[in-house]
């Protein structure tokens, strides 16, 4: 039993988890800002996405010393090579929050409209209900809970074009028109954090197969 | 949803993320100051102005190809190369502060505080027990003589494998308990610093990670300075790594030392060519 190198292992491992906890709560912050229309808390979120990089530089520089001092090998390797892979993907997802965040900022001074904030906000709820369970399947190496994410996505990108359908009824509407094309770049980016959650389970799949598959087609 | 009203402020403070304690990051005591440390065989000059610092509580490794003077450097840390007739050492080591080759240190307390474990396990043909009380006996250590084997025994990861034959002689150990044997023997006279020569590579993959395992838990108590020319074995124990090479200008042959640094900075970005082409295989 290699003592350090597996205790390595486990503190990157849990580092990853902890990125995962700094995702969510930009998320939630990034909806609440949303929601309320405050810009105080979208300043936050965006100063917040510091520290997500900074874990995301720390778990990249853990990595690389893994690979080089210790050799991994076999599910070892796998391990290493998906936290790699899962790091970039929390890092773009706290990315998505900051674009949010923004956007919530440059239409502070706009009408919304509330159906449509409603449907983002169930967007969000689904996008952060994703991130709970690539993280957790991803813990407990759990397939079947990996690969429900697909279907978790199906029911993101249906919200996704349902704000495109409410952007175009309000296109008409001279003081909505603006709100509602800036928001679908909120309801886009709901949507890809929905993308990377399901690409977290794809690891998750390598993780514990060996075999790298696809859990959605992006061909559909 | 948020469960409630309020929004999370609060959980968007920046956070600290602590850097985790490791060499480099602190301050580090020093145990060894080696400065200029030459040693020649008669007349052929074997390693050339080697100045080093080693760490209290770190395992710095020493690398490089054969016959570059690693373990005749290591061996220089304990005296063990007043032994050899015709060694001379030019340079200073000191250790903690003091002259290691002072006129008024005996060689023989040197070792009693660095102790050594060399590359073929080399137990007493004694009794395992013995082989552990044997120096503590020497040292006029006789209280407690049994627990002070079991804790010795206990720190080198090896009593619950021989508790029930204590009596039986050291020489019917495997390779590996055998080399556990002889750490137990260096540590039971509470040494400050240990080195070792090549310890693993008498041994089998397994028998050697539970080395390995067991200079991580080691270096909590020692300071370890230790020769591999296995690479990987250096990059995963050791704290601190030098790279050794031998030196063919001007017509001599003599080791030198190339780059010295955290072993992480070794094998991930070496500062000197020389040690880049070692470690990717390139050379040596």
């Amino acid at each position: 039993m290699r003592t350090t190198f597996q205790e390595d292992l486990a503190r990157l491992e849990a580092d990853l988890q902890e990125e995962g906890q700094y995702v969510l709560r930009a998320l939630k912050g990034a909806m609440g800002a949303l929601r309320n229309r405050d810009i105080e808390l979208a300043d936050d979120v965006i100063a917040f996405d510091d520290e997500i990089d900074k874990l995301c530089t720390r778990i990249e520089t853990g990595v690389q010393t893994l690979l080089a001092r210790q050799t991994p090998v076999a599910s070892d390797l796998r391990l290493v090579l998906a936290v790699l892979k899962i790091n970039l993907h929390l890092e773009r997802m706290g990315d998505y929050c900051v674009t949010i965040a923004k956007y919530v900022k440059l239409t502070r001074d706009l009408q919304p409209e509330r159906r449509m904030v409603e449907g983002l906000e169930e967007m969000g709820e689904r996008a952060e209900q994703m991130t709970r369970v690539a993280l957790d399947s991803f813990s407990a190496r759990d397939m079947a809970g990996a690969e429900s994410l697909g279907d978790l996505d199906d029911l993101i990108d249906r919200a996704n074009r349902r704000a495109h359908d409410d952007v175009m009824e309000l296109a008409n509407d001279i003081n909505l028109r603006e709100w509602g094309l800036r928001m679908l770049f909120v309801s886009r980016c709901l949507e890809r954090i929905g993308d990377h959650a399901v690409d977290i389970g794809e690891q998750t799949g390598y993780l514990i197969s060996g075999e790298f598959r696809e859990f959605t087609d992006a061909s559909r | 949803m948020d469960d409630t009203p309020s929004t999370p402020r609060s959980d968007l403070k920046p956070i600290q993320i602590s850097e985790r304690t490791r060499p480099g990051s602190s301050t580090r005591d020093i145990v060894f100051d080696v400065q200029k440390l030459s040693l020649h065989y008669g007349s052929t000059l074997a390693i050339s102005e080697i100045t080093v610092p080693i760490y209290k509580n770190h395992v710095t490794a020493f690398i490089g190809p054969s016959g570059c003077g690693k373990s005749t450097f290591i061996r220089c840390l304990n005296r063990m190369n007043d032994l050899v007739p015709i060694a001379r050492v030019t340079g200073q080591v000191l250790y903690h502060g003091q002259d290691l080759y002072g006129p008024t240190v005996d060689p023989v307390q040197v070792r009693r505080h660095i102790g050594m474990v060399f590359q073929k396990p080399n137990p007493f043909p004694k009794s395992i027990y013995d082989n552990i009380a044997w120096g503590l006996k020497i040292l006029g250590k006789k209280d407690n003589l049994d627990d002070r084997v079991e804790q010795a025994l206990r720190k080198a990861a090896l009593w619950d494998e021989v508790k029930d034959r204590l009596k039986s002689s050291g020489l019917a150990l495997s390779g590996g308990q055998q080399q556990r044997l002889c750490i137990a023997r260096a540590i039971a006279i509470e040494p400050d610093v240990i080195l070792m020569d090549e310890p693993a590579s008498a041994l089998d993959p397994i028998s050697t990670t539970r080395i390995e395992d067991l200079i991580h838990e080691l270096k909590q108590d020692y300071t370890i300075a230790i020769v591999t020319h296995n690479m990987q074995q250096a990059a995963r124990v050791a704290d601190m790594t030098a790279f050794f090479s031998l030196d063919v200008s001007e017509g001599r042959r003599a080791g030198v030392l190339v780059e010295y640094d955290e072993t992480t900075t070794i094998f991930t970005r070496p500062a000197d060519k020389r040690t880049e082409d070692y470690v990717t295989g390139r050379f040596g």
